[in-house]
């Protein structure tokens, strides 16, 4: 540990002689609102993914408040959440009584130079391909690799800019989802970012150390290409074991995504997603399949979706509360962003 | 009463002032902003030297694609900016090409090939283009975005003529004067 940050201090102390003074920006605001109503086949909340959890309802989603300043070479971003989707959806709420606020990312940057900065506080997760504002995702449902995996980590890292084509970094942080660590500074992470071509970034994640069950490691590719000026192919694959023969998952989504009028872009989400095996308890598997649009009319989009979803150990309900093999949703959202 | 209608006057001429002005368009039908500037005196070669002093000291927005004994060519890129009262955001970026010709007394250089791509706030709140691909700001959008589009070919608009007030000044600043301005000290010890 003390090798690792004595690497970064130093690499930080040469670098700053180095770097050049950058203008300063004025103060950026920015933020979301979103709202949505939900349909469920089985007339209840059935699929256990995160958000648009409420059945025919009109529900909120979460009102978005960012503020970033840079000067010189310092910046930091500060960005709080309200409402569902930003309290007790989003973890931790901050009272504890899901009526409070959630931090989506408070942390502070610095720019030694152009290639390296380094970034402390708590971020937003550099695993997956989803997030939790709905500003950032094409769907407005989410995966059961979002759901699952990390939301967001407390830490410090640094970010060495190869080229626009190689980026690495690499970092200490708290366990998952935590302001504060309950384990201590217990988890190490890396993440490569490789752009090959014009329009395709691939990033190459790494998480290992606390969640919030125990100790493990999650392997991950996020990556998306915009192939032509119409279609664009996203793709995230994790992997993660946790230690002690306790499970963990593994899974894959493809993210098609077609432009098929100036405002208007169709997607579809296909998933497959197992929780491992823990002890001598079989795993389960799950299959998604989400029809997404998305409808933009200057910061408004609104976002019809339709999504099945299959797991033959039959997890869902089925319209008398039974068990059932599969579940099925339809959902209309309005995501505003400004 | 007589306030109410000097206000409304005020801001009747506000508005026409303040009136979107647009690209004209070249002989292909692109956005194109021309101009041809006489200078009296200065020769061919230090208005290239000028040129590229001036690209060359800010290589983040501009970066020089092509240069001959006459002229030169570059790739720039200007961000729009979406202003929610006070504050506000990027929203996204316009690449154009420069070109410029230079010969004695007198340049012509012109700004044409312009696309905007817009921005998407990414996870950890920072304003991030969301394609490579670039639309054409000829295109003419849907209903359903036209409003906004105004609104970047307004400020499109506004940032390249800024660029170009700027450049115009650097290619009628002698550098070596410049030089002298900038070291200039100030004695306080005769008074």
């Amino acid at each position: 540990m003390k090798k690792f940050l004595s690497a970064i201090f130093s690499i930080a102390s040469t670098t700053c002689a180095l770097a050049q003074e950058a203008p300063t920006s004025p103060l950026e605001f920015s933020g979301s609102v979103d709202t949505y109503y939900k349909y469920d086949f089985a007339k209840r909340p059935n699929i256990p993914t995160s958000f648009a959890s409420d059945h025919n309802s009109v529900s909120l989603g979460m009102i978005d408040l960012v503020l970033k300043k840079k000067t010189g070479k310092a910046s930091f971003v500060g960005e709080i959440s309200f409402g569902p989707r930003g309290q007790t959806q989003s973890i931790p709420d901050a009272a504890n009584n899901n009526s409070s606020f959630h931090i989506q990312n408070l942390y502070v940057n610095y720019d030694f130079s152009d290639k390296f900065s380094m970034t402390a506080g708590y971020m937003g997760t550099f695993i997956g391909y989803e997030v939790i504002s709905p500003v950032g995702n094409f769907n407005y449902s989410t995966s059961y690799l979002f759901t699952n995996g990390p939301f967001q980590n407390a830490g410090i890292k640094a970010t060495y800019k190869f080229s626009d084509k190689v980026s690495l970094m690499a970092g200490l942080f708290n366990d998952w989802n935590v302001y504060s660590a309950t384990r201590g500074v217990s988890s190490i992470g890396a993440q490569l970012m490789v752009s090959p071509v014009e329009g395709w970034t691939a990033y190459l994640n790494v998480l290992s150390g606390a969640d919030p069950y125990g100790y493990g490691t999650i392997e991950d590719l996020t990556t998306s290409y915009q192939i032509s000026k119409a279609f664009k192919l996203g793709l995230n694959a994790a992997n993660y074991d946790m230690a002690d023969d306790a499970g963990g998952y593994a899974g894959v989504a493809l993210y098609p995504q077609i432009a098929v009028a100036d405002a208007v872009t169709l997607g579809l989400r296909g998933e497959y997603f197992k929780y491992k095996d823990v002890g001598a308890t079989p795993g389960t598997s799950y299959t998604g399949v989400t029809f997404t649009a998305n409808i933009k009319s200057g910061g408004l989009t609104f976002i019809p979706e339709v999504r099945l979803d299959h797991n033959g150990d039959k997890p869902f309900f089925n319209k008398t509360a039974g068990a059932a093999p599969n579940a099925g949703q339809f959902s209309l959202a309005a995501v505003y962003a400004f | 009463m007589k306030y109410l209608f000097i206000l409304f006057i005020a801001i009747i001429s506000f508005k026409v002032s303040a009136q979107q002005k647009q690209f004209p368009l070249d002989d292909s039908g692109k956005f194109i902003y021309y101009e041809v500037v006489d200078v009296k005196t200065t020769p061919k070669d230090s208005l290239l030297m000028r040129a590229n002093t001036f690209l060359n000291a800010d290589k983040k927005s501009i970066v020089k694609q092509n240069s001959t004994d006459s002229s030169i060519t570059a790739k720039g890129k200007m961000v729009i900016d979406k202003t929610i009262l006070v504050a506000g955001h990027p929203s996204g970026e316009v690449n154009y090409i420069l070109n410029f010709e230079a010969r004695d007394k007198k340049y012509r250089y012109w700004l044409s090939d312009f696309e905007y791509i817009p921005y998407q706030r990414d996870r950890y709140g920072n304003y991030v283009a969301t394609t490579k691909v670039g639309t054409a700001l000829e295109k003419t959008p849907g209903k359903l975005n036209a409003g906004e589009w105004k609104d970047i070919l307004e400020s499109a608009y506004n940032k390249t003529a800024k660029f170009a007030e700027n450049f115009k000044k650097a290619l009628a600043t002698n550098i070596v004067d410049k030089q002298k301005t900038k070291a200039n000290t100030v004695s306080t010890k005769k008074w």
